[in-house]
């Protein structure tokens, strides 16, 4: 039987579960399986100052993008804009009352807890204090990343823009440079953070204290 | 001796543990269930499946976008607006939607069965390549919700007194479609892959 510390040295392929030994990398460096060449590891010292600051980035352009006009259609001068708000409006109105709680939760709760438990997890790792916190924290991140439909949001904003082409006048809004904006922060962040590491971190700072409530 | 049976991956810490054949785990690290009991998980999957599988009837048959123009309603179903996408000409949009709202909801049916079909039965093809099209399933299945965005971004940009545009039925069974496919994902245990190796 191999002790706690020793299974820290080993781990599988997310993708097609191979099991690997970890190798000690240089600053930067990345590690792929053996097998399909997925990336599995990175080393990255700096990875929660880096985190911190591009999730605290991402939440300011989040809160732009939900609360300010994405984009404004023109067809023969009667004019509509589309925003987060007036989506719930609009579909209240026509009493669609599942797909308005999903897209709630999809595009607005779900992302808005992802990018808020990302920043308290790292901010409390940074003060070494409230460690069953960061832990709940980090295993509701883990479920929740399954969940948060940004991308294909935007994807379908772009669809809807070049089918809506033909008739109207498009107006980009402030917001829809702001999406653009998060979009990219939180893919830059999804690359950069690294669950394993930050759990190790986790059991470093707080050792068993807190484990066994 | 160190083999790779002996060790599974936690989904939430990503953590490597011990294997206990026949056993639920939990995770040394966050304490999380690895597994459940096979037989749970087995019937879980199927479940959600099937109930996706029958949401995708009527998802397809209801319309997903009612138009009324000047009090004239016409409806369109997912089918009928990518054929109509492909008459008018917009090719890319036809194939993105096509790919995205028909060809993933199909695929994703029936790579979930072929995986709990195969591993009730112990079908001999390689667990790598089946770890992979349990990893391609969950990465594609939301993307189905392109469709149904679309019709909500639709209905509340063409809101006007004269021509509106608003989701129907269709879109309903679809996004509650679409999540019932991701918990049969998420609830199919990747153990039951492992035990027959």
């Amino acid at each position: 039987m191999l002790t706690d510390k020793e299974l820290d040295n080993f781990i599988i392929c997310k993708k097609c579960d191979t099991l690997h030994r970890k190798i000690p990398l240089h600053q930067g460096g990345k590690a792929l399986c053996s097998k399909c060449n997925t990336l599995i590891y990175h080393r990255d010292d700096k990875m929660i100052e880096k985190t911190l600051a591009l999730v605290i980035t991402t939440i300011i352009s989040l809160m732009v993008a939900f609360n300010f006009t994405i984009i404004s259609i023109n067809i023969n001068g009667l004019e509509q804009s589309l925003s987060l708000l007036s989506l719930f409006s609009v579909l209240l109105e026509h009493q669609q009352y599942v797909v308005g709680v999903m897209f709630l939760f999809l595009i607005v709760l779900f992302p808005l807890m992802m990018l808020s438990s990302i920043f308290f997890a790292l901010f409390f790792i940074t003060i070494k204090r409230y460690g069953y916190t960061v832990r709940r924290l980090l295993i509701l991140l883990s479920h929740l990343k399954h969940w948060n439909m940004l991308d294909i949001f935007f994807i379908s904003l772009l669809v809807a823009m070049v089918k809506l082409f033909d008739y109207a006048k498009i107006e980009l809004g402030i917001a829809f440079i702001a999406f653009i904006l998060t979009l990219g922060l939180e893919l830059t962040i999804t690359k950069n953070i690294n669950f394993d590491e930050l759990w190790r971190k986790y059991e470093n700072t707080y050792g068993d204290n807190y484990d066994k409530e | 001796m160190i083999k790779s049976s002996n060790f599974v991956r936690c989904h939430t810490c990503e953590a490597v543990n011990y294997e206990y054949h026949g056993k639920g785990i939990f995770c040394r690290r966050c304490h999380s269930r690895i597994h459940q009991s096979r037989n749970i998980s087995y019937h879980k999957t199927w479940a959600f499946l099937i109930t996706a599988i029958i949401l995708y009837i009527p998802a397809n048959l209801y319309p997903i976008l009612i138009t009324k123009k000047f009090g004239v309603q016409t409806e369109s179903t997912i089918l009928g607006g990518i054929i109509h996408l492909w008459e008018v000409g917009s090719y890319p949009i036809a194939i993105i939607i096509l790919v995205a709202s028909v060809f993933v909801p199909l695929l994703k049916f029936i790579f979930i069965t072929y995986l709990l079909i195969s591993t009730k039965y112990n079908v001999k093809s390689s667990r790598i390549d089946k770890h992979k099209l349990f990893y391609i399933t969950e990465a594609i299945g939301p993307w189905s919700m392109i469709d149904v965005f679309v019709v909500i971004i639709l209905s509340v940009l063409i809101h006007f007194s004269g021509v509106q545009v608003f989701p129907g039925t269709g879109a309903t069974s679809f996004a509650l479609m679409v999540f019932f496919t991701m918990l049969s994902a998420l609830s199919f245990d990747t153990k039951l892959i492992k035990k027959e190796s």
